[in-house]
């Protein structure tokens, strides 16, 4: 399968490619009140809206806000639901062997990189696991 | 007592005569009788008698003149005989008296010139003390003239190699001065050489500022590669099968922007090291000409110490001359003043000598005088035996 991975929170990260819609850079996120602290803010994408979600701050549940100016932004679209993501870095589309441990959901590139996969909807799930105003 | 014993042989003599003459009488009077023997025996008696008496001193009895017979000469001889007897003690006495006052007088002299003398002897001996005393005071003074001379010939020396290194010193700050405005003029050449070599480190600045604004071009063309090339990966994988050239084409043009963006980072790396280079170049050049400008100033105030130093050398080598021509002269002045002194000294010394010998001379002449003294007493001795021999003789009114 082809698999977009990306760098955050110190670790690969990898999302089935099909999710991906496009990267976009130098966005300018705006700011939503009260939402938590990984909601780096929503942005207007050919006719869509995105939420842009810091995944570093995701996964670690860093409290402290999110940079003003993002690099690049993953914008993923799903199941009529839109989600942006901030990587640390991204590296790119590879193709793996989906031998993923079902349990763990971690598989391995041949430059001996260890991937854990995520899907969306469990970024998704996750958002909404976090408390409000967090 | 050779007038006495003159007199008393005289009158022994007379004596003597008259003996002779009563024996003659005698035997006259034997031979011619008795006519005169009554006479001649009583005048012969009155002779005697007055021989007696003066034969005991007295002079003073007249010869009685009886007859004009020839007893009569006799009577007038011894007569006249007793006159000049009379003159003759007379003057004696005289002569005797005039012998004790001179003796008198001569014994007062005497005592006036052992007081003299001994007042000659205390000053000699004063004076023998004073020279002595002098000697040595001017010996001393004779020797520390001499020392200062001696550092007077030192200082005159120093005077004179002061003088020397002074001059020396005066030769070595006219070369230092020479030196430092080569030094300065060699100083505003670099200072005009370093403005003119740091402009192209100027210009490189800019320069680098450009190539830095390019780089951030690249940088900028390499991300919005690697984005686009992201997004072509993307649009070829949901192509599927039908993306897969294009995907690995995406994917190259990917790893070309990725390389060119570390490219241009390291590039953005050398550009800032040079950049930063440049910076601490242009600075050191500005700190290079602020120094130079300082030591362009230093040199310019080391110029105007040098020229001080000069005329303050060249004063103090005036003053050193100065020095030294009065040291000359005062070693002139001490050298004449010890050979003064040394002349002195040998003045002293010879009145050292002479009040030596004059001490010796009151004293040998105090012993003489003593020896007089004691031939003046032996003489009023004399002349008062003389006078007490004399008294024994009567004069007439005495």
């Amino acid at each position: 399968m082809d698999c977009f991975i990306f760098e955050a929170a110190g670790k690969y990260l990898g999302i089935k490619a099909q999710y991906v819609y496009r990267i976009v850079d130098d966005v300018n996120p705006a700011r939503v009140p009260l939402l938590p602290s990984c909601h780096a803010g929503i942005i207007y994408d050919r006719g869509d809206l995105f939420d842009v979600i810091d995944v570093g701050r995701l996964l670690e549940n860093d409290s402290a806000p999110p940079p003003d100016k993002t690099t690049y932004v993953i914008l993923l679209k799903w199941n009529q639901r839109r989600l942006g993501l901030i990587p640390e870095r991204i590296v790119g589309i590879k193709w793996i062997q989906d031998t993923a441990d079902k349990k763990s959901r971690t598989v391995f590139t041949s430059e001996g990189r260890t991937i854990q996969m995520i899907s969306p909807e469990e970024i998704w799930k996750m958002l909404l696991d976090l408390p409000y105003g967090h | 007592m050779v007038v006495v014993g003159a007199a008393q042989q005289f009158t022994d003599n007379v004596i003597t005569a008259l003996a002779v003459s009563a024996a003659l009488a005698l035997a006259a009077g034997i031979i011619f009788g008795g006519i005169f023997s009554r006479s001649i025996v009583r005048r012969l008696n009155s002779l005697s008698s007055v021989a007696k008496e003066i034969s005991h001193g007295d002079l003073s009895k007249e010869i009685p003149f009886l007859s004009k017979d020839e007893i009569r000469d006799l009577e007038e001889v011894f007569a006249s005989m007793v006159a000049d007897l009379r003159g003759i003690i007379s003057e004696i006495q005289q002569v005797s008296s005039q012998i004790e006052k001179t003796g008198r007088d001569l014994g007062i002299q005497i005592d006036k010139v052992l007081v003299n003398s001994r007042g000659i002897d205390e000053s000699a001996l004063a004076i023998a003390k004073g020279s002595e005393a002098q000697s040595l005071i001017v010996q001393k003074t004779s020797l520390i003239l001499d020392k200062s001379l001696e550092q007077m010939d030192e200082a005159a020396a120093q005077s004179a190699q002061t003088a020397s290194k002074a001059n020396e010193a005066r030769l070595k700050t006219e070369a230092g001065e020479a030196n430092a405005r080569e030094t300065l003029h060699y100083l505003e050449e670099v200072l005009k050489q370093t403005v003119e070599n740091a402009k192209p480190i100027y210009r490189l600045s800019g320069k680098v500022e450009k190539i830095k604004m390019v780089m951030s071009v690249i940088e900028e063309l390499s991300q919005k590669t690697d984005l686009l090339s992201l997004n072509a990966s993307i649009e070829a994988t949901r192509a599927g099968e039908m993306g897969k050239g294009f995907a690995l084409v995406a994917n190259e043009i990917r790893n070309m922007a990725e390389n060119s963006r570390n490219s241009s980072h390291e590039i953005r790396a050398i550009v800032d090291d040079i950049f930063k280079d440049n910076k601490a170049v242009a600075a050191a050049l500005r700190k290079s000409e602020e120094d130079i400008s300082k030591g362009r100033e230093i040199i310019h105030g080391i110029v105007g110490t040098f020229g001080e130093m000069l005329s303050g050398v060249k004063e103090i080598s005036n003053e050193v001359k100065e020095v030294g021509n009065v040291a000359r002269k005062q070693v002139k002045e001490i050298s004449g003043l010890l050979n003064q002194f040394q002349e002195l000294s040998r003045l002293a010394q010879e009145n050292f000598v002479s009040t030596q010998k004059t001490t010796i001379g009151t004293k040998n002449q105090k012993e003489e005088i003593q020896e007089i003294v004691r031939a003046a007493n032996a003489l009023n001795v004399l002349s008062q035996k003389m006078m007490k021999t004399q008294q024994r003789f009567r004069l007439r009114g005495t």
